[in-house]
């Protein structure tokens, strides 16, 4: 049986099990017209099973210091546990053997502090241990390996109807959630397929943003003068190939590079609109030979304006959503695979792009979500500058669509949620499904299957029929 | 002394003939009458008011004819500051933030709801993980789904909402008492318009004669079947308003109970419309800021 089988059917069994639940749900608790609430234990005020709740001295100020701070520590285990072998039609074949890919301690700390009128501080990072076994830890030549990582850090100044925040930071443009065609502004790193999110792998740059809150609509613009790229994918991780030459960072002597853009935001009764406008660097580097054939690669980046325009549209239970961008002067054969740097490829052509996401969120219950969104791009003058034989790699209309179910069982202790992700010619399809465990304020306990399935037209085909295995135990106070 | 005794009689006496007629004329109220004092009471606990909550939402069961928790409950402590908009304060705009627990500190959701049956009441969230403002769709399109819920707890945006009086059929059913106290049994239905929106095809409250506050509400599904019910206690003042201080909602369909607490409710408050703006989700600074004048009105 196939892994995306294997999956497909855990899937099934769960949604039926939660409609099974559904469906048990339709038995009405019938209360008694005496009934009353119990008044035992620390209740202590008649009729009244929350009366501990004002027992508490509110008068008393129990602010702290450490109540700035939110702290999350992780054991994360992961590995691929499927033994099999992967084929690329007419070129080769290799084996890939269950193996542990990741087993780390981290720690993720938020700060947070107004410490003065109209003065707020900002800070976030994280730390992680990779122990034995871990991919990182291999590529260490076996020796457990530390990270550190500041990913906000940020100090803004809000006055009158103007906010100020200076520090790293993300902007984040559209509507769609996932996969949005605007969500672009921040660079990304997708390390390996346990993050499957954009919100997780987003990474902070340093920006000066300036907001202005108007009566009726708001502008948000932002200054970057340091513009970062998708960093490649690090050495022994699931997207890491040996490159044939280094990658390097772009040679940033060669001019002043900045990114500015801004956007104007204005609510309706139903729906919110925006457009917006920026001038921006892809965040995907493009690697070339080195001219001499050694010595290392060559990045090259490339600078395009955007113009956008996102909407969403609350029907009812329903939540519509829609972004729209036009990108003059992308390059034609930017190579986008999660976690992996651009690889050189003959096409070098800039060309102009218009792309869309669209999607809805629909909230079946308090306790069930789900949510569609599909993204679709196409070049213009997709075969203009072509050379007889040339095609590119982004041919047509491209794009992804993502689903996304949740369902919050045992009063929100235990969410269970799917997603798939596949790209709109059914080349490939990532399947996940996660369960995750509140123990109590404190503690919690998630897992997850992630499956993939690729034909040879896609980049996903190294890992087709990949099953992975995540758990993952997580202290936060 | 006896001058003083003799004072406080006649003090006593003129306020017991003001009441007479006052208690008469609540008597006389029609069923309408009393749900729009109903609502005018509920408003202005939300009308330039400041209020501290716990949320605390459980699985329940009955055990020896009294409902108590079969699990630890989940508990969340929010701030919450609202104020009164539109013809006669009757639309409401609010700002809840949450306090507590630590791992969900600082998730915000902005609420607008509307006096008039017609529009639809709004509600925007920020979640720092998402980055961004999001809205969230809040009415409900069929009879099977429930509406939003206020941060997973059984209260939905429905069960918070005020106004549209006048897409409902609104009955007296009869006076009788509930917690010791005499209360007008009210049965409410939705016209065919507010039904597709509802998930609730008659509401029957029991309404306090003295106070204009819900002790209790049945809420009945399409069939006919009670599948929520809410449970006003701990009637005190606050600021010159009668609040039930504890007001816990059953849903027994699914068995699970959200218990909300007004650990403190402060009214009169002046609020900026600018606090009440999708800016107070975003703009940390802005909103530390605003709050410590807020709470500096209420010192």
């Amino acid at each position: 049986m196939r892994p995306i089988r294997i999956v497909a059917v855990f899937a099934a069994s769960t949604l039926l099990a939660a409609s099974n639940q559904a469906l048990a749900q339709d038995d009405v608790l019938v209360l008694g017209d005496d009934v009353q609430f119990d008044a035992d234990a620390d209740f202590g005020f008649d009729y009244d099973l929350f009366g501990a709740a004002f027992d508490e001295d509110n008068s008393a100020s129990k602010a702290s210091w450490l109540d700035d701070f939110t702290i999350k520590i992780t054991q994360q285990f992961s590995g691929q546990v499927n033994n099999h072998s992967v084929t690329i039609p007419s070129l080769f074949s290799f084996p890939r053997e269950a193996e542990l890919e990741t087993n780390r301690l981290g720690a993720n700390i938020r700060y947070q502090n107004a410490f003065a009128p109209g003065w707020l501080l900002q800070a976030s990072g994280k730390i992680r241990s990779y122990w034995r076994d871990d991919y990182e830890y291999e590529a260490e030549g076996d020796k457990i390996d530390i990270e550190y990582r500041v990913n906000e850090f940020f100090l803004q100044r809000s006055f009158d109807q103007h906010s100020l925040k200076f520090g790293r930071q993300t902007v984040v443009w559209g509507e769609t959630t996932g996969n949005s065609v605007l969500d672009i502004i921040n660079t990304n790193e997708f390390r390996d397929f346990n993050i499957i999110d954009i919100e997780d792998a987003r990474l902070n740059q340093w920006l000066l943003v300036w907001d202005y809150f108007g009566k009726d609509s708001n502008f948000s613009s932002f200054l970057n003068i340091y513009p970062e790229f998708n960093p490649p994918a690090v050495r022994g991780s699931p997207f890491f190939f040996e490159p044939a030459f280094n990658l390097t960072d772009y040679d940033r002597d060669s001019g002043l590079q900045f990114e500015a853009g801004t956007k104007w935001r204005k609510s309706f009764e139903g729906s919110d609109i925006s457009f917006m406008a920026a001038y921006l660097y892809e965040n995907q580097m493009r690697f070339e030979d080195p001219v001499s054939g050694i010595g290392d690669a060559i990045a090259q980046v490339n600078d395009f304006f955007l113009l956008g325009f996102s909407a969403n549209r609350a029907v009812g239970k329903l939540l519509l959503n829609f972004d729209l961008a036009y990108s003059r002067d992308v390059q034609a054969d930017s190579f986008s695979f999660p976690g992996t740097a651009s690889l050189a490829n003959p096409v070098n052509l800039k060309k102009d792009q218009i792309g869309t996401s669209f999607g809805f969120e629909y909230a079946i219950s308090n306790e069930q979500s789900v949510s569609l969104g599909i993204q679709a791009q196409k070049l213009l003058d997709e075969d203009e500058g072509l050379l007889p034989g040339q095609a590119l790699i982004n041919d047509g209309v491209f794009g992804s669509w993502l689903v996304r179910y949740s369902n919050t069982l045992m009063n929100s202790d235990l969410v269970i949620s799917s997603t798939l992700q596949g790209d709109l010619d059914a080349n490939s399809l990532l399947a996940l499904l996660g369960i995750d465990y509140t123990v109590n304020d404190n503690w919690t306990v998630s897992g997850q299957v992630i499956s993939i399935t690729s034909n040879e037209t896609s980049p996903l085909i190294f890992f087709d029929e990949d099953v992975r295995l995540a758990a993952t135990l997580t202290y936060s106070f | 002394m006896r001058r003083t005794i003799l004072g406080k009689g006649l003090v006593c006496l003129a306020a017991a003939l003001l009441l007479i007629p006052l208690q008469s004329l609540a008597q006389d109220l029609s069923a309408r009458e009393i749900m729009e004092k109903l609502e005018d009471n509920r408003r202005a606990t939300s009308n330039s008011a400041l209020s501290r909550m716990q949320l605390s939402t459980c699985k329940f069961g009955v055990r020896e004819g009294k409902i108590t928790c079969a699990e630890r409950p989940r508990v969340k402590s929010l701030e919450s500051v609202g104020k009164g908009y539109g013809a006669g304060l009757r639309d409401t705009r609010s700002v809840a933030i949450l306090l507590e627990p630590a791992a969900e500190r600082g998730i915000g959701m902005l609420s607008f709801i509307y006096d008039d049956g017609a529009r639809d009441n709004e509600t925007w969230l920020y979640l720092s993980a998402l980055g961004r403002v999001k809205r969230i769709a809040s009415g409900s399109s069929d009879d099977e789904t429930e509406p939003g819920s206020l941060f997973g707890s059984e209260f939905t945006t429905e069960d918070q909402d005020t106004g549209k009086l006048d897409e409902y059929e609104i009955n007296l059913l009869e006076e009788t008492v509930q917690a010791g106290r005499e209360v007008w049994k009210i049965e409410t239905i939705p016209n065919a318009e507010r039904a597709r929106k509802s998930r609730y095809s008659r509401t029957v409250l029991y309404v306090d004669k003295e106070r204009f506050v819900e002790l209790r509400i049945e809420m009945y599904d399409q069939y006919g079947k009670e599948i929520k019910r809410m449970l006003g206690s701990r009637v005190e003042q606050m600021n010159g308003i009668w609040v039930a201080r504890s007001t816990t909602i059953m849903n027994l369909v699914t068995n699970r109970l959200s218990n909300m607490a007004f650990l403190e409710m402060h009214t009169g408050i002046e609020v900026p419309d600018e606090f009440l703006t999708q800016r107070t989700l975003t703009d940390a600074a802005f909103r530390e800021t605003e709050l410590e004048k807020l709470r500096a009105q209420i010192n």
